[in-house]
């Protein structure tokens, strides 16, 4: 160590420096300074062409990147079709609202009384809202379906983590009136009852997507082209009339509150289009508040409950008869004075009316006349006059959860049965079947199919009885809104009215209640020309009358005396004074 | 002669070049015109929308009803007290 040392500074010594040591000087190899060069080409050449490579054989991902920078996915909303009435007046249409929703991380440093406000905005208590943000999820919802002003309020406050994001709302201007019509949707916008549910793939929209290129200030500069093309829903217009509509639920209403009914439906069919003008149930519900909504609310008693009608079924089995020419209006039938005995069972009337015609046996609607006269027909002839109007038959009114009511199969009839088939006991349908069986009699015996939206072809009928016996029923039943009938207080000032009443036992526990009834009517107006068809049904009548001539007839009378004031039909009557007879005349069931 | 042909053939790229730019830039502008005029005319619609909302809400029988009755003090009419005049009739 010491020796090199004392070299090193000999060296130094010998004036030559140390960097200019010819003992350093190194000699290298050529080939190490082309092997460098070579290394750095080939590194170019990698650089080269990987840069060929991402930039022309395979470029997709590199252009997607670029593409992200400037283009952006456009969501194109479709809207909900509107329902409309058949005078085009809105009953259910869709307007752009806003949900609002919070990040609960971002949100956590908001100021007191940012969210105090921000409660008060979306109408909620400010317990309510911190709980909703305390929530252990990243992203809740605050409130579904806020209106645009609202909205506007909520950014205004410009709280961090607060997030809104556009939906629709629908809207139901006609509220509680057409509820049973128009039905709702759902906070999805999709179809929940009646016409919203039975149309909702023609009514919903099918939103699109497009890409569009824009620029800094975020506007658009160029429309590159459509990925999904958008889809309006298709506007729906319904036969139903919103004057009509009205009234038709107001005397249900009017009727549930003055016999203290547990229910009422009414429905009132054009006799000319099938169209449903009118279709009325009581208890209703506010489609634009469904906050409490309970079944009885829901329930569409028109089309979905069934009930044994009653003495309304009667002028089927004297149709048939008639039909067959097994007899005439005029022929006598001894329906005696005590009961009458058939398969075991005694058939009773509440008066004796000793002999009486056809006609009479409507008017006064005997049950034992019908029992005689439904002898005269076999089982399979009746139950295949049941089954052509509609009885028992699964019905296609393009209308959600109609029901199909009850018929036996003939074959399993026992002897009693033709009897009390004939009086509308152990046969079960829904009331608007039943007025869509009562066509035949108001049109020339032909029925035509029923419908819920607008009707623009004439509708073809099928021929069930002759128009003979059409016209000889309808002089009947409107005997039967007369001064000697079972419905005189369904006598409509100034017009020729006809129909009958029924009054039905509804079946509890199996078993035919002495103290539950369902009074029922359809009828038609004006004799002279039927146009309307109307069934009233009241539920349960708790009050001193419960009968279908006691509490159905006036209601009926008062909805068809409106509805024909509505729609200007001039009276076919002179008759302006109504008589009511003081004990009127009640039928047998 | 060649150099001349150059020349204008230059100046036609450049011309046309620059065209492209105006009529690119002159694009982007009438682009965004349209998406104005298409947002305008949602907007519209859902005016529209609402206004045929509240025509119904303000034609509503019930209301008609109310007021006729109450602040018209109005009654229904009654065929009793109706006159029909018929064409032709008596």
């Amino acid at each position: 160590m010491k020796a090199g040392a004392n070299g090193s500074r000999v060296a130094a010594g010998k004036g030559v420096s140390f960097s200019k040591s010819p003992v350093l000087a190194v000699r290298l190899p050529d080939w190490r300074s082309r092997v460098v060069l070579f290394v750095l080409f080939a590194a170019f050449a990698a650089l080269a062409g990987r840069a060929l490579w991402v930039q022309v054989v395979d470029n997709q991902f590199l252009q997607k990147k670029g593409a992200s920078r400037y283009m952006r996915t456009e969501e194109l909303a479709a809207t909900r079709g509107k329902i409309f009435d058949r005078n085009g007046m809105v009953l259910a249409s869709s307007l752009p609202v806003k949900s609002v929703s919070a990040f609960t991380e971002d949100i956590k440093d908001a100021p007191p009384e940012k969210l105090r406000e921000l409660a008060r905005l979306l109408e909620m208590p400010e317990a309510d809202l911190r709980k909703k943000l305390n929530s252990n999820r990243s992203y809740v919802y605050l409130k579904r379906q806020v209106e645009m002003d609202v909205v506007a309020k909520i950014e205004k406050l410009d709280i961090d983590g607060i997030d809104t994001r556009k939906e629709y709302k629908r809207f139901y201007p006609q509220g509680e009136v057409m509820a049973h019509m128009v039905g709702f949707t759902n906070v999805e916008d999709v179809g929940q009852e009646a016409m919203e549910l039975a149309q909702q793939k023609a009514l919903a929209g099918q939103p699109g997507s497009r890409r569009v290129i824009k620029d800094r200030l975020g506007r658009i500069v160029e429309d590159v082209g459509m990925q999904r093309e958008p889809h309006d829903g298709k506007d729906l217009h319904l036969s139903v009339d919103s004057k009509l509509q009205y009234i038709a639920f107001n005397s249900v209403k009017d009727a549930v509150e003055k016999f203290h009914a547990k229910a009422g439906a009414a429905v009132v069919i054009d006799v000319h289009t099938g169209e449903v003008l009118a279709l009325a149930n009581w208890p209703t519900y506010d489609p634009n508040n469904r906050a409490h909504l309970t079944g009885e609310q829901l329930r569409n008693r028109v089309i979905t409950d069934t009930f044994e009608p009653g003495s309304t079924l009667k002028p089927f089995t004297v149709a048939l008869a008639l039909d067959k020419g097994l007899i005439k209006p005029t022929t006598l039938f001894d329906t005696g004075t005590r009961p009458y005995m058939t398969g075991g069972h005694p058939i009773r009337d509440t008066h004796p009316h000793g002999v009486i015609d056809v006609s009479t046996i409507i008017q006064k609607s005997s049950n034992i006349g019908t029992t005689k006269i439904s002898e005269l027909l076999t089982a399979q002839e009746m139950w295949q006059m049941f089954t052509k109007v509609g009885f028992g038959q699964a019905p296609r009114y393009g209308f959600p959860g109609a029901a199909a009511g009850r018929v036996r199969p003939y074959k399993s009839w026992p002897i009693v049965a033709k009897a009390n088939m004939s009086f509308g006991q152990g046969i079960s349908m829904s009331l608007l079947q039943l007025a869509h069986a009562w066509l035949i009699f108001a049109r020339d015996g032909d029925i035509i199919p029923l419908s819920f939206q607008k009707v623009t072809e004439k509708p073809v009928g099928q021929q069930i009885i002759s128009p003979k016996t059409a016209a000889q029923m309808r002089t009947m039943v409107e005997s039967v809104v007369g001064p000697g009938g079972t419905a005189s207080q369904a006598q409509i000032p100034g017009y020729r009215a006809g129909g009958k009443t029924g009054t039905a036992q509804k079946v509890i526990d199996g078993r035919y209640s002495q103290t539950h009834y369902v009074g029922n009517f359809a009828g038609m107006v004006p004799m002279s020309n039927p146009r309307f068809l109307i069934a009233v049904m009241i539920d349960d009548a708790s009050g001193p009358v419960h009968t279908g001539g006691g509490v159905a007839a006036p209601t009926f009378a008062l909805l068809a005396a409106n509805a024909l004031r509505a729609a200007n039909v001039p009276p076919d009557s002179t008759v302006t004074d109504i008589i009511i007879p003081e004990h009127p005349l009640e039928e047998s069931n | 002669m060649t150099g001349k042909l150059n020349v204008v053939l230059t100046a036609l790229l450049v011309a046309c070049a620059l065209s492209v730019v105006n009529s690119r830039y002159q694009r982007n502008h009438l682009v965004n015109d349209l998406e104005k005029l298409a947002s305008q005319q949602r907007q519209l619609d859902i005016d529209w929308t609402q206004l045929q909302l509240d025509q119904s809400t303000l034609g509503k029988n019930e209301r008609i009803e109310q007021i006729a009755r109450t602040e018209l003090n109005m009654a229904p009419l009654s065929p009793a007290r109706t006159q029909y005049l018929t064409e032709g009739g008596q």
